[in-house]
């Protein structure tokens, strides 16, 4: 096997053989697992439906499960290494050729990864990781009318809570601010929004 | 807060032994900014330089310490306000030195008093840098911006003195974060100018 695009490893050898049985399904049957197996990684979290759906599949096909999950997972590294390296859809069908996938078939799934590449890819940058990031942010304003040092005031405060991730806890951050912070502050962020606008 | 009460101004006539104005008006100034806690120690400084007991000088003390805070409190800005709480008998020259160094001060006590009230922590300092994220484990190439914000917090200065801390918090926030913050940011300016306008 020449050098593949989507690892630099060397591939289990049971993918080989996965290969040569998905060579055996039908186009519409490849299509439909096609199909499975994309829903799957724009929505990860759907586990369960993912299983339901594989052996519906295996049921409907007269398919062994056990041997269809093996497929899958011989399949599914193919996708998972183009995404980490931001692989091309050539280059995805090349890597399926190389692992013993029919043409046609190796050219239908890069045809589908190319149109599910900007989910995929969003999906993974989301994974990024992120230190102490802002989840939410609740505000409060007011006016203080008096206090044990001055009988009446009448001034503006604002309260802001910050949500922040630290780890996997969340924290609560309070903080107070004046009229004029609070101007500043939303000038500054309108800053920050002008810079990453510039940047995207 | 404290409220005036009848020995304050017997105890204020200590004052005709100052050596100066100027004497007067550092130790009213002094005496306003005090919290009750540090009046002992400073009518121990003070005692010396008017020449009188340590027991007289804590009456002194307390006596200017409630008067100025009694007259931020009220609000007085008008000497007739002012010259209105001393009893008729009072020191003539005496009232009316004290009540100009209360006019010449009250707004910067007011201001004192209403910077340290006590409120949630503040924020003294907000500093922001954009970042390009070029790569990660999860996808080696990428271009994706991303901004950190670092707030100073200072806690509560009642409870801390003369030594404020200050925390700093440094956090991330990605681009649709920060839409969904300037969006409420925007809200609570437009609530403001609507109250404002009323």
């Amino acid at each position: 096997m020449g050098l593949l695009n989507f690892t630099r490893e060397p591939v289990p050898e049971a993918v080989s053989a996965d290969m040569h049985n998905l060579n055996q399904l039908s186009a519409q049957q490849f299509s439909a697992l096609t199909e499975v197996l994309f829903r799957f990684l724009t929505e990860p979290k759907e586990v369960e439906r993912f299983l339901t759906q594989l052996s519906d599949f295996a049921t409907m096909n007269k398919i062994s499960l056990g041997p269809l999950k093996n497929i899958v997972k011989s399949i599914l590294l193919v996708p998972n290494g183009a995404l980490k390296r931001n692989l091309s859809s050539e280059q995805v069908r090349a890597d399926f050729i190389a692992l013993g996938l029919s043409e046609e078939k190796a050219s239908y799934f890069a045809e589908q990864w190319k149109a599910n590449s900007p989910t995929l890819t969003r999906l993974a940058v989301g994974q990024t990781l992120m230190i102490n990031q802002l989840i939410d942010m609740e505000w409060k304003f007011g006016v203080t009318a008096g206090s044990s040092e001055l009988e009446k005031v009448g001034s503006i405060f604002l309260q802001l809570k910050l949500v922040v991730k630290k780890g996997s806890q969340l924290e609560n951050v309070y903080v107070e601010l004046t009229l004029p912070q609070f101007y500043s502050f939303l000038h500054e962020m309108e800053r920050v929004k002008t810079s990453l606008e510039s940047f995207s | 807060m404290a409220a005036l009460r009848d020995g304050d101004f017997a105890a204020l006539q200590i004052l005709l032994k100052a050596p100066s104005k100027d004497a007067v008006r550092q130790l009213c100034q002094e005496c306003f900014s005090s919290p009750p806690a540090a009046l002992g120690p400073l009518a121990q400084r003070a005692g010396p330089g008017l020449a009188v007991s340590a027991e007289e000088a804590e009456q002194l003390v307390s006596a200017l310490h409630n008067l100025t805070r009694h007259v931020v409190y009220r609000g007085l800005t008008r000497a007739e306000d002012i010259l209105c709480l001393f009893p008729e008998n009072f020191h003539q020259n005496l009232k009316n030195l004290l009540t100009k160094i209360i006019l010449e001060n009250i707004s910067a006590w007011r201001n004192e008093a209403q910077a340290s009230q006590i409120s949630l922590p503040r924020l003294v300092d907000m500093d922001w840098r954009v970042d390009i994220k070029t790569s990660s484990d999860s996808i080696v190439r990428m271009a994706v911006p991303t901004c950190l914000l670092q707030l100073k917090i200072q806690e509560d200065a009642a409870l801390c003195g003369n030594n404020p801390v200050v925390s700093a918090l440094t956090m991330e926030l990605s681009k649709e974060t920060l839409d969904t913050m300037l969006e409420g940011l925007g809200r609570i300016r437009d609530q403001l100018s609507a109250v404002a306008n009323k």
